[in-house]
C-alpha cells in the first residue's frame, strides 16, 4: 500500500525509470500509433473546411457544421443511426454466441481427423471476399434463373422476387456476415477453451458433474472474460463498419434500401457525387463521436463492477 | 451416476456431431459453387447461372489467369514474402504489447490501453494518413509500405492482452520476479511457451491479415512487379465495375473484359493455396496447443 | 540479463530501421533530386528551355499497365535523355478505386507531373478548385509547336475560369450515343432497323416473341436510361443518369430550361419503363446484376442496348465475333434521327499538370513530344514496330503482341490525327464519322463547370432520394407509377430539389452568356 501510495506521488518518470524494460518493450506500439494513427488526425480539421488546393488544409476557408448538413438533409440520420446500430448489434451478439457454441461443440469431437476437417473448411468462408458473396448470393437468389428459383418452378410454385423484397435481406445479411465469420471467431474462442486446464474437468468430473454441467460451471465462465472484451472492442466502432457486406450485396438497388441503408452506404453514396473530402471526415467524425460515447459510458460501468472485465 | 454421465456425453456428442456437420456443410457449399462456377463456360454462366456441377465445362478462366504465369507466380512470391516477415516481426511488437498492457504491476496499462483503443474509434481519414506515408516515409513503391502499416492492429493487441491474462497466473510473474529476472526475461522464458494457443491465434489472424491485403497494393504500389496476389484479383473485380459504372459516361472502351468465369477462377487461383496450407499450418497450430498444455 | 537487453536493442534497431530507414530508401526521388545529371552545365533544348539538371518526371495515367510497359518506357527514355535531360516514369492508377486515388494523387502533394484529366474524371471541378497549374503563359513559352498545334478554339474550349488548364486531344471523334442491335436476329425474324421509338418497341416484342430465353434489352442498373432520353429527345447533354436534376435543356434552345422530372412527359416514358418491364424486354434483376451490357451482347443473352457510341460498338462486334462468327452487330447513330451531332469536346481527353509539379516545364516540353514527335507518339500508342505491331501494305495497324494492344497505354488523350492508325475493321466507324461530319454541331454542353459548393448538402441528398425512388421508376420495377412518381417528387422537393435546380439554371444562363450561345 505504500509503496503505491509513494510511485503515485513520484509519479510518471519515476514509473518510467522503474519499469523501463517494459517501457522499452511497449515502445514500438507507442510509436507505430503515434505515426500511423495520432499524427494523422489533423486531418479531422477536413470536416470543417471548403477545401481547395491552392490554399491546402488550413489556408482553405473554415465552414463550420456546413460538411454535417447532407447527414441530416435527406432526413434519413435517424434511420440510418438505428439501422446501423442494430445490424452491428446483431453481429456481433449472435456472431460471437454463435462462435462459442461452434468452439464448445468442435471442442468436444474426440475424432481428430473430423474436428480438424471440420474447422477448415468453417475458415473457408473468411476467404471468400464480398464481391464473391454476391455472385454466390445473385446466382442463388436472382428472379430469371436464381437456383432457388428454379427449384420453385420444379416444384411447380410462384417465383420469389428476392431483390425486391427489402425485409427478407435483413436475414439474408446477417447470414452472410455470420457464414463469413463463424470460423474465424470460433478459433477464438477454441484457443481459450484449449488453454482451460484439465484439472477443472477432471475435479469436476469427480464431483459428479455431467458434460453439460461441466460445460456451464467450468467453460463458460471461461470464456466470459474473452467474450466481454471483444464485445467491448466492438461497440466502439457500432456506427461503422462491414460498408463491403452492404455495398456489394445491395449495390446501387434502391428497392432495399429502406431496410439495408446503413451509414457507411449512404455516405459512400453521397462522396460518389459530390467528391469532398469535408464530408466524408465529416461523417467519420460523426461515427467516431458516437462510439466515443457509448464505449467511455459502457466501459466506466464495467470498471465499476469488475475491473478485469475493463477494456481499459 | 456414471452411467449417467455417459449417456449425457453421447448425447451430447451426438448433437456435437450433427450441429457440426450442418455447419460444416453450410460453409462448404458456396464454396463449392465458386469451383464450380470457375470451370463453367463463361456464355453459360450469363444465360443461366451455375450450378455445383458445370454445365458446360471449361478452363477459359483458368487460361486467362495463366495468361502471363509469371506475374501471378511473382505476385505469390510478393504475398509469401510480405506475409511472413510481417507476421514474424508483427507477433514480437503484438506480443510485447499484450504482455506489457496485462501487467498488473504496470501501473498505467489502462492508459496505454486507452491511447491504443483509442485510434479504432477516430482518424484522420485516408488523406493525411497517405500524406504521412508516400510524403514523409517516402514508402511509395517500396516493399516496407506492404509491410508496415499492418504490423499491429488494436484489434489483435487487445486480443493478445486478453490470452495472456487468460493463460498466465499472476502469481508466476510475481515469483519469476523475486527470482530477479527482468521483465523481458519473463516475457521470453514464461509468455512465449504458456500462452501458446493465444499466440498461434493471433498469428494466424495476423498472417491471414496479410495474405488477403490488396489495399495497400492499391494505393501505394506503381510498379506491377510488386503487387500483392489478392490485388490481381481486385483489379479484375473492379476493373468489371468500372465498365459497368462509368461506360456510359466515359465512353471508354475496354476490349475483352474480365468475366464472370474469370473472377472465380482467379479468386480459387489467390486462395486455393492458403486453404491447402490450412490443415499444415494447424497441424502447427495444434501442437502449440499441446506444448503449451503440458508445460502448463 | 544482459543478452536480453542486448536483443531488446537489436530489436528496436529493427524497428527504427522500419521507421526512418526507409524513409530515404524509397525508389528515386521525383522531381526533387536530380543529382546524376550534372555535368553539362547550362544544357538547353531545342525551344530554348533549361535542361542543366537531369530531372524524372512522374506520368500517371488511368487504367491498367500493359504488360510490355517497361520496354517502351526505357526507349522513351533513351531518347528523352537526348532531347530534354529527363526520364519519365509511366504509372497507372489501375481501374481499383480510381476515383479515390486520382484524389489522393491531386490532394496529398505528391509530385504528380502530368495527369489524364476528362468530363468523367471531374476535370472542370477539380480546376474550378485550383488543382491543376494554369498553363496559358507556359504553353507558347515551352512548348510552342503543340501550342499551335491543337487549334485555338479548342484552347478556348477548355478553359476553366478563363485558363486554360489541360491540353486537349485533337483527334476528332463521336461519342455519341446509338442503338445497337443484333442484326443477324433482325433478318432472321424480319423485324425493322430500331431507328425510333416505335420500332425499337417491335424490334423488342420481335425477340421477346422468337427467343423467349432472351431478355430483349440489354440493361443493368441504368445502363440505358441516358441513351433512351437522347434518343427520344434533343437535350443539350444528358448526364449519366438522365437530365442534371431533372432539368431538360433543348439543345436548338439552350435558355429554355424545363421541368422534366414530375412532368407529363417524364410520367408517359416511366410508363413504357414499366410496360417493357412487365413484357419482360427488361430483367427483373436490372438493378442487381453484375454482368455488363456489354456482356449481354455478346453472350446472346440480350439484343439490343440503348446509347452506346460508335467506337465501343465496333469493338463490341469484333469482341463477338471471335466466338460467334455467324453473329453480327448494327448500329443505329442517335444524331441521324435528331440531325445534328456534336464530335467530343475538347474537355474529354486531356492531359493537365497538377499544381504538385516540381518540373511542369520540362513536363510541358515532354507532353509536346508525346504529341506532336511521331517516334514518341508511336512509341507510346503502338507500341515497338515489329515486336508489337506492323503496318500493313494498305497503311492499317496490324497487331502482333498480346503484351501490348493498339493504344495499349490508353492513350486517348495524346493521339495525333497525322500519326493515327487504325485496324482495318476501323473503317466502319470512320464511315460513321464521314456521316456524323455533315451534321456536326459544337457540343454546348461539357464546356460548362458546374459549381454545386452552394448546393452540396442537397445534391447529396438528392442522390439518395434518386437512387431509391427513381431508379425502380426508371427500370419499370415499381408497380403503381403515378404513385411512385408523387414519391419520388415529394422526396425530392425535401432534399432540395428547387435550391439545387434555381442555383443550377442560374449558372447555366450565366455560362450561356458567357460562351456568347445565343
Amino acid at each position: 500500500m505504500r509503496a503505491r501510495a509513494m510511485s503515485r506521488r513520484r509519479g510518471f518518470w519515476h514509473e518510467v525509470r522503474k519499469n523501463w524494460v517494459m517501457f522499452l518493450m511497449l515502445l514500438p506500439t507507442l510509436l507505430f500509433f503515434l505515426i500511423n494513427s495520432y499524427v494523422p488526425m489533423v486531418g479531422i480539421y477536413f470536416a470543417f473546411t471548403r477545401y481547395n488546393f491552392a490554399d491546402g488544409l488550413f489556408g482553405s476557408p473554415f465552414v463550420g457544421f456546413e460538411n454535417f448538413r447532407f447527414l441530416w438533409q435527406s432526413g434519413k440520420l435517424i434511420q440510418l443511426t438505428l439501422n446501423t446500430i442494430g445490424y452491428n448489434l446483431a453481429f456481433i451478439v449472435l456472431g460471437h454466441t454463435l462462435a462459442i457454441v461452434c468452439a464448445i461443440l468442435l471442442s468436444e469431437i474426440g475424432a481428430r481427423f473430423f474436428k480438424k476437417l471440420a474447422q477448415s473448411i468453417m475458415f473457408l468462408p473468411y476467404f471468400v471476399s464480398f464481391v464473391l458473396i454476391n455472385v454466390i448470393a445473385y446466382n442463388l437468389l436472382n428472379y430469371d434463373t436464381g437456383f432457388i428459383n428454379s427449384l420453385l418452378v420444379r416444384w411447380g410454385m410462384e417465383k420469389l422476387d428476392f431483390y425486391s423484397i427489402s425485409w427478407i435481406w435483413v436475414f439474408l445479411i446477417i447470414f452472410f456476415y455470420l457464414w463469413k465469420y463463424l470460423g474465424y471467431y470460433a478459433v477464438i474462442y477454441l484457443a481459450v477453451i484449449t488453454g482451460i486446464s484439465d484439472e477443472y474437468f477432471e475435479a469436476a468430473k469427480i464431483d459428479g458433474a455431467n458434460i453439460f454441467q461441466r460445460i456451464w460451471y467450468i467453460t463458460v465462465p471461461m470464456l466470459r472474460p474473452t467474450f466481454i472484451i471483444l464485445l467491448l472492442f466492438s461497440l466502439g466502432s457500432i456506427m461503422k463498419g462491414q460498408f463491403e457486406l452492404f455495398y456489394q450485396l445491395v449495390g446501387n438497388n434502391g428497392l432495399l434500401f429502406n431496410a439495408t441503408d446503413i451509414l457507411d452506404t449512404y455516405v459512400y453514396r453521397s462522396i460518389k457525387v459530390t467528391f469532398d473530402i469535408g464530408m466524408a471526415t465529416a461523417a467519420g467524425l460523426y461515427q467516431s463521436l458516437f462510439g466515443f460515447v457509448l464505449i467511455m459510458t459502457v466501459n466506466y460501468i464495467i470498471r465499476k463492477v469488475n475491473e478485469d472485465y475493463a477494456l481499459f | 451416476m456414471k452411467v449417467k454421465d455417459a449417456e449425457y456425453s453421447l448425447l451430447f456428442k451426438t448433437i456435437a456431431y450433427v450441429m457440426v456437420t450442418i455447419f460444416t456443410l453450410v460453409c462448404l457449399f458456396p464454396v463449392l459453387l465458386i469451383i464450380s462456377g470457375s470451370l463453367t463456360d463463361n456464355e453459360t454462366i450469363v444465360r443461366n447461372g451455375f450450378g455445383l456441377i458445370p454445365e458446360k465445362f471449361s478452363l477459359d478462366g483458368y487460361m486467362y489467369v495463366f495468361k502471363y504465369p509469371t506475374a501471378i507466380l511473382r505476385a505469390y512470391g510478393v504475398t509469401i514474402f510480405t506475409t511472413v516477415v510481417g507476421t514474424a516481426l508483427g507477433m514480437f511488437f503484438i506480443t510485447m504489447a499484450g504482455f506489457v498492457l496485462q501487467r498488473k504491476d504496470f501501473k498505467y496499462r489502462n492508459q496505454f490501453a486507452f491511447y491504443i483503443y483509442f485510434t479504432t474509434l477516430f482518424g484522420g481519414g485516408l488523406v493525411p494518413w497517405y500524406i504521412m506515408l508516400t510524403k514523409y516515409m517516402k514508402l511509395m513503391d517500396t516493399y516496407t509500405v506492404l509491410i508496415y502499416p499492418g504490423l499491429m492492429t488494436p484489434f489483435l493487441i487487445i486480443l493478445m492482452r486478453s490470452f495472456i491474462k487468460s493463460a498466465i497466473p499472476d502469481e508466476l510473474v510475481e515469483s519469476a520476479k523475486i527470482d530477479g529476472a527482468n521483465d523481458f526475461r519473463i516475457y521470453r522464458s514464461i509468455v512465449l511457451r504458456l500462452s501458446m494457443p493465444g499466440i498461434a491465434t493471433v498469428g494466424l489472424f495476423l498472417a491471414l491479415q496479410y495474405w488477403n491485403d490488396w489495399f495497400l497494393s492499391s494505393l501505394f504500389i506503381n510498379d506491377t512487379r510488386k503487387y500483392q496476389l489478392q490485388f490481381y484479383l481486385y483489379n479484375i473485380i473492379n476493373t468489371v465495375q468500372f465498365i459497368r459504372d462509368m461506360a456510359i459516361s466515359s465512353g471508354v472502351s475496354i476490349g475483352n473484359p474480365p468475366t464472370e468465369a474469370m473472377r472465380m477462377a482467379m479468386s480459387v487461383v489467390v486462395t486455393g493455396p492458403i486453404v491447402f496450407l490450412y490443415p499444415f499450418v494447424q497441424r502447427y497450430f495444434v501442437k502449440g496447443l499441446t506444448i503449451g498444455a503440458v508445460k502448463g | 540479463m544482459r543478452r536480453n537487453i542486448k536483443l531488446v536493442a537489436a530489436f528496436l534497431a529493427v524497428m527504427l530501421i522500419l521507421l526512418t530507414g526507409c524513409m530515404g530508401g524509397g525508389k528515386s526521388e521525383p522531381g526533387g533530386g536530380g543529382s546524376g545529371g550534372g555535368g553539362s552545365g547550362g544544357r538547353t533544348s531545342a525551344s530554348g528551355l533549361d535542361i542543366s539538371q537531369r530531372v524524372e518526371l512522374q506520368f500517371y495515367m488511368l487504367g491498367d499497365a500493359p504488360v510490355d510497359l517497361p520496354l517502351i518506357e526505357a526507349e522513351i527514355n533513351k531518347m528523352l535523355v537526348e532531347d530534354l535531360n529527363a526520364t519519365v516514369k509511366f504509372n497507372f492508377t489501375t481501374w481499383t478505386d480510381w476515383e479515390q486515388k486520382y484524389r489522393l494523387l491531386l490532394t496529398s502533394g505528391q509530385p504528380v507531373d502530368l495527369i489524364f484529366t476528362a468530363e468523367w474524371t471531374q476535370y472542370q471541378a477539380y480546376a474550378k478548385n485550383g488543382a491543376f497549374l494554369a498553363l496559358d503563359d507556359l504553353l507558347p513559352k515551352v512548348a510552342p509547336k503543340l501550342y499551335a498545334f491543337v487549334p485555338q478554339e479548342m484552347w478556348d474550349a477548355v478553359r476553366i475560369d478563363g485558363k486554360i488548364q489541360t491540353v486537349p486531344a485533337t483527334w476528332k471523334e463521336y461519342v455519341t450515343f446509338g442503338n445497337v442491335w443484333r442484326e443477324d436476329l433482325r433478318e432472321k425474324y424480319n423485324l425493322p432497323i430500331p431507328d425510333s421509338l416505335e420500332n425499337v418497341e417491335k424490334y423488342l416484342a420481335g425477340i421477346k416473341q422468337n427467343e423467349p430465353d432472351m431478355i430483349p434489352l440489354a440493361a443493368n442498373g441504368l445502363f440505358h436510361t441516358p441513351g433512351y432520353y437522347d434518343f427520344k429527345y434533343e437535350p443539350a447533354g444528358v448526364a449519366s443518369y438522365g437530365f442534371p436534376y431533372g432539368l431538360y435543356i433543348p439543345y436548338d434552345d439552350p435558355s429554355n430550361v424545363q421541368q422534366f422530372w414530375g412532368s407529363e412527359r417524364h410520367l408517359e416514358d416511366l410508363l413504357v419503363m414499366k410496360r417493357w418491364m412487365d413484357n419482360g424486354y427488361i430483367s427483373r434483376n436490372v438493378l442487381t446484376t453484375q454482368d455488363t451490357a456489354h456482356t449481354m451482347l455478346v453472350t446472346g443473352k440480350s439484343a439490343l442496348m440503348m446509347g452506346d457510341n460508335p467506337n465501343r460498338w465496333n469493338s463490341t462486334n469484333q469482341d463477338m465475333k471471335s466466338t460467334h462468327p455467324d453473329w453480327e452487330l448494327g448500329y443505329y447513330p442517335y444524331p441521324l434521327k435528331k440531325g445534328y451531332a456534336t464530335p467530343v469536346h475538347p474537355i474529354h481527353n486531356g492531359f493537365a499538370i497538377p499544381i504538385s509539379s516540381q518540373n511542369p516545364e520540362r513536363a510541358l516540353a515532354f507532353y509536346e513530344l508525346m504529341v506532336t514527335d511521331k517516334r514518341y507518339n508511336w512509341l507510346t500508342q503502338y507500341g515497338i514496330e515489329g515486336t508489337h505491331f506492323q503496318v500493313t501494305e494498305d497503311g492499317y495497324y496490324e497487331g502482333l503482341s498480346d503484351s501490348f494492344k493498339r493504344e495499349g497505354m490508353n492513350g486517348w488523350a495524346w493521339r495525333n490525327p497525322e500519326y493515327m492508325l487504325f485496324d482495318e475493321s476501323f473503317e466502319a466507324v470512320n464511315e460513321i464519322f464521314h456521316e456524323l461530319d455533315k451534321i456536326a454541331k459544337p457540343d454546348i454542353f461539357t464546356g460548362f463547370a458546374e459549381d454545386w459548393t452552394p448546393y452540396q448538402a442537397e445534391r447529396a441528398a438528392l442522390e439518395q432520394v434518386r437512387q431509391q425512388y427513381l431508379h425502380p421508376l426508371e427500370v419499370g420495377l415499381v408497380d403503381d407509377v403515378e404513385a411512385g412518381l408523387r414519391t419520388f417528387m415529394e422526396k425530392a422537393k425535401e432534399a432540395g430539389l428547387e435550391t439545387i435546380q434555381k442555383s443550377y439554371t442560374e449558372q447555366w444562363l450565366n455560362y450561356l452568356k458567357e460562351a456568347g450561345i445565343q
